[in-house]
């Protein structure tokens, strides 16, 4: 494996305050392009903090801000004149509770392109048919389209929600937030396997509970611990070899 | 001594179903006894002519059509205005000082007596801005009186909409008007549709607030400013001034079945929408 070459998301000296209390402290990270990037570390960690500062979607948290910078392709997403909208549509993001939205799946899918301005059938029919083959799922619902998206499966649904991000044509960063924690083995091989050819095409954020999950599709892998970046590096270097002791204790699962 | 829970249980049961029964009940008596009196009354001429003799004789098509258009009017005044306020006080504000003022102001005039609202509507609309007694003074009226109704409606129905959903719709690139309209407005649906209902089911009946301000004219209304007469303003003015005690029934008959049949009809839609949507 080499070493990154390019870097999609520059992160330099960020930090996070919720009501007064750091959540993240001065976090430096460098997110390679066309990688996947494996957050670990035990709740409380500010994975899920850090992973929500990406797309900002921490601005709806009340009494929440943020410190430092964060360069997308070398412009800082939290400069004043930066247009939010269009941050959130070129770094999408997978919940860790597959949430479909109370529509056809059809209209799930879509609900990105429509907003968009996409608005020829022809076009948004290609979209889905697109989106859910990226997200191993249109084999099954390719008959059942204007069925309610309510109505699938936690894993299929999982997948629409994949589906739903992946459709969207600004799309260049998928972030995922322990998204296969309530899922079965095979959908979670499902979604793996998606990722793992997703990213020849996009850049990968992955925040995970599961350290094997890390370790089976991560590149980079990163650990976090209350609030603080301990380590980062290459995935077998940080599961073999860590510098941080810490770190070794975590992925042994000596504590966490 | 203590009595043992299965005759405690036995009580409260009784004690329970007998408050339901007698509930229902009453209900049915009223119902029956007013149908009883009053749909032999009701033919197709008593619905569609014109009143006689101060409605001793003839048929009550004017206050019918008023009764439909005075709530009509009121609920598209009051819906825009109602569910803007409730979707400001959920969406866009955070709770404050001032919106729990509001809140509180609300709740308050939810329970106004409707008189109060008549008598402002006459001094504000009809004497202040020289509309007179009118459909339009009438249906302001009924607005502010009914604001109150939907707004807390709609607020409970927005606030229940998951937040997931909305996270879901932001981090797909959507501003928050758009998550609004797309995603918060139609899963808030149904609860805005109850509070229409109890809406126009608290504005067709109304009485007081309207014969202070829509008048009690007995002619067809052309235009909105007009002065109309209700059912509900008819057949108080034919019971209370002895014209008509036959009519008086026939017009309550109707305007029963017209409750009826606006409340199945509203519900059905609704179902008809959430059925559509989780198909």
């Amino acid at each position: 494996m080499s070493a990154p070459e390019n870097v999609k998301i520059s992160v330099q000296r960020f930090s996070v305050y919720h009501n007064r209390e750091d959540a993240l402290r001065d976090i430096t990270l460098e997110i390679p392009s066309n990688r996947i990037l494996g957050i670990i570390g035990p709740a409380g960690s500010g994975k899920t903090t850090f992973l929500r500062a990406l797309n900002r979607l921490n601005d709806l948290v009340p009494d929440m801000h943020a410190e430092g910078k964060m360069l997308l392709d070398g412009q800082d997403i939290y400069h004043p004149s930066f247009d939010v909208v269009a941050l959130r549509k070129r770094v999408g993001m997978l919940f860790a509770l597959p949430v479909a939205l109370p529509m056809s799946i059809y209209e799930n899918v879509v609900y990105g392109p429509r907003l968009s301005g996409i608005r020829q059938r022809a076009r948004l029919d290609e979209i889905v048919e697109r989106s859910l083959q990226a997200a191993f799922l249109w084999d099954e619902v390719k008959d059942r389209l204007q069925m309610s998206g309510l109505r699938l499966s936690g894993g299929q649904q999982q997948r629409l929600c994949l589906a739903r991000v992946l459709a969207m044509e600004e799309l260049e960063v998928i972030l995922l937030d322990e998204p296969c924690s309530g899922l079965d083995p095979i959908s979670t091989a499902k979604i793996e396997e998606a990722l793992t050819v997703l990213k020849n095409k996009y850049t990968i954020v992955l925040v995970t509970n599961n350290t094997k999950q890390a370790a089976r599709v991560a590149d980079d892998t990163a650990f976090f611990l209350m609030g603080n970046l301990i380590e980062t590096g290459l995935t077998e270097k940080i599961f073999t070899v860590p510098d941080d002791k810490r770190t070794n204790e975590y992925v042994t699962g000596r504590f966490g | 001594m203590r009595i043992p829970p299965k005759i405690t249980q036995a009580f409260a049961v009784s004690l329970l179903g007998f408050a339901t029964l007698l509930t229902v009940v009453v209900l049915l008596f009223i119902i029956v006894f007013v149908l009883g009196k009053g749909l032999p009354g009701v033919t197709w001429e008593f619905l569609a002519t014109n009143p006689k003799d101060m409605g001793k004789a003839g048929g009550i098509l004017p206050t019918l059509v008023g009764t439909v258009l005075l709530p009509v009017m009121a609920i598209a005044i009051a819906l825009p205005l109602g569910v803007g306020t409730s979707v400001y006080l959920t969406e866009y504000t955070r709770e404050t000082r001032l919106t729990r003022a509001l809140r509180f102001g609300t709740d308050c005039l939810a329970g106004i007596p409707s008189i109060i609202f008549g008598l402002f509507g006459f001094i504000f609309f009809v004497v202040m801005l020289k509309m007179g007694w009118c459909l339009l003074s009438g249906a302001l009226t009924l607005a502010i009186m009914v604001l109150p109704t939907i707004i807390r409606t709609s607020e409970e129905a927005i606030r229940a909409v998951p937040n997931a959903y909305r996270e879901v719709s932001f981090a797909l690139g959507a501003t928050r008007w758009e998550t609004v309209l797309k995603v918060v407005l139609p899963n808030a649906l149904p609860g805005i549709v109850t509070g229409v209902v109890l809406g126009i089911g608290r504005s067709i009946g109304e009485t007081a607030a309207v014969i202070f301000t829509a008048g009690s004219a007995l002619r067809m209304p052309m235009t909105a400013f007009d002065s109309v007469r209700t059912m509900s303003v008819h057949f108080y003015i034919l019971a209370r001034e002895g014209i008509s005690n036959q009519n008086a029934y026939a017009t309550a008959a109707v305007l029963i079945i017209s409750v009826l049949l606006i409340n199945l009809l509203s519900y059905s839609m609704m179902h008809r929408f959430i059925a559509k949507r989780s198909r």
